[in-house]
């Protein structure tokens, strides 16, 4: 196997001596750590915005929970307001509510006093007419002419 | 049917010698060049304008890149980083010569089927474990050989074969790929020469050289896996063993 001739061995350890040093030291050296750097920055870069990421969401997080506290407030403000205009809408209804049945209360008893004139006043005629239609029907029954103030007497002795 | 052990001989192309040694400028010498280039070519314009939103050639070399630091980060740790560089270039060199071999044409030669670039390439992590070793922990780095726990008595005995163990590392390593370069390499002249052997055959020559023709397509495609699987082992055995260096255990 020319593997094994101890003449080759010299001449290929040396060459691969000088070629992997311009290799190592004219390739490799100015140019791998170049992407190094890049691939160091980009990784950098992307954890600097994950940070600023999470940064802002935290951020927002807050802002989203200051901003239901406000609604909250608002919201209980809103309806304390609303309970009290309620409230003072109702009173007002009530205040009103009695003024007017106190009128109304006036007007009937008005009202009431009116009728009972009238109705005393119906009473009154109403004993005069009676003495005169039984009058009338003594007269046409027996051709008597009696005195009205016979016949009176006589209907209030019937009461 | 021609040797399958031909395709590995090295042919002096530019017969050198320095101080009466052969320095020859071989097959092997040329096949290592051009690895060099090629990988000069994907690397110089894959990162000739680095941007934070990588293009193709761009991202392709990151691709690589990434795996190696990745590799390192998990067998190393975070100090095992700054050798990423070195790593990357004995991964990528190892990657480029098995890939570039198994282009078939007459001409084509695969540096790491031979022991000797595979060994040199496997005493180049070995020393640089001995260096970061000893230039992090000095002679404490010995202690990589005491592991914690043993008993006294056979404290010396397991201390022996640590010791051999870590002697033998750059030999496995550089056995390994070469192995399998040349095991693969010889497979496929075999039976490339089947091929022409069957295929000559006078009666049904073409249903009989198809055969063989289709085993070594099939035999091409487990090849280049084993190109990248050895490149890939190669670097990873390295950051193991660096990671002794660093860690120790």
């Amino acid at each position: 196997m020319p593997q094994f001739l101890p003449a080759n061995f010299l001449p290929q350890l040396v060459w691969l001596a000088v070629i992997f040093a311009v290799l190592y030291f004219a390739v490799i050296r100015p140019t791998l750590p170049k992407v190094g750097r890049v691939i160091d920055e980009r990784e950098g870069r992307v954890a600097g915005d994950l940070d600023a990421a999470e940064t802002a969401k935290t951020e927002a997080d807050a802002i989203r929970l200051r901003y239901d506290e406000g609604m909250d407030t608002a919201r209980k403000a809103a309806q304390a307001q609303v309970a009290g205009a309620q409230e003072e809408a109702s009173r007002a209804t009530e205040a009103r509510m009695k003024d007017l049945a106190a009128v109304l209360d006036g007007k009937s008893a008005e009202a009431a006093g009116r009728l009972a004139t009238a109705r005393d006043a119906a009473r009154a005629t109403l004993a005069t007419t009676t003495a005169e239609l039984t009058g009338e029907a003594v007269t046409r029954l027996t051709g008597l002419q009696l005195p009205a103030a016979d016949i009176e007497a006589a209907l209030a002795a019937q009461n | 049917m021609a040797n399958p052990m031909e395709q590995f001989s090295i042919e002096r192309i530019v017969p050198l010698a320095v101080a009466g040694e052969d320095v020859s400028f071989t097959n092997s010498s040329l096949w290592m060049l051009v690895a060099m280039l090629v990988v000069a070519a994907f690397l110089y314009i894959g990162t000739a304008k680095p941007q934070l939103v990588p293009g193709r050639a761009q991202a392709a070399v990151e691709y690589l890149y990434d795996f190696i630091r990745d590799m390192l980060r998990e067998n190393v740790g975070r100090e095992g980083l700054k050798y990423a560089p070195l790593i990357f270039a004995l991964f990528i060199f190892v990657l480029a010569c098995n890939l570039l071999g198994l282009i078939p044409f007459i001409g084509a030669f695969t540096p790491t089927s031979h022991i000797a670039v595979t060994f040199g390439l496997a005493m180049i992590v070995f020393v640089l474990v001995l260096i970061v070793g000893f230039a992090k922990h000095g002679l404490h780095f010995f202690s990589l050989f005491l592991p914690e726990g043993t008993p006294i008595f056979v404290l010396p005995l397991v201390a022996a074969i640590e010791f051999l163990s870590f002697l033998s590392r750059p030999f496995t390593l550089a056995i390994r790929l070469f192995a399998n370069m040349t095991a693969g390499h010889v497979l496929l002249k075999v039976f490339g020469g089947f091929v022409v052997a069957l295929g000559s055959f006078e009666a049904l020559p073409i249903v009989l050289g198809i055969v063989p023709l289709a085993v070594n397509v099939a035999l091409t495609a487990l090849e280049l896996l084993i190109a990248v699987v050895q490149a890939y082992v190669f670097a990873l055995l390295a950051s193991i063993y660096l990671n002794d260096a660093v860690n120790l255990h």
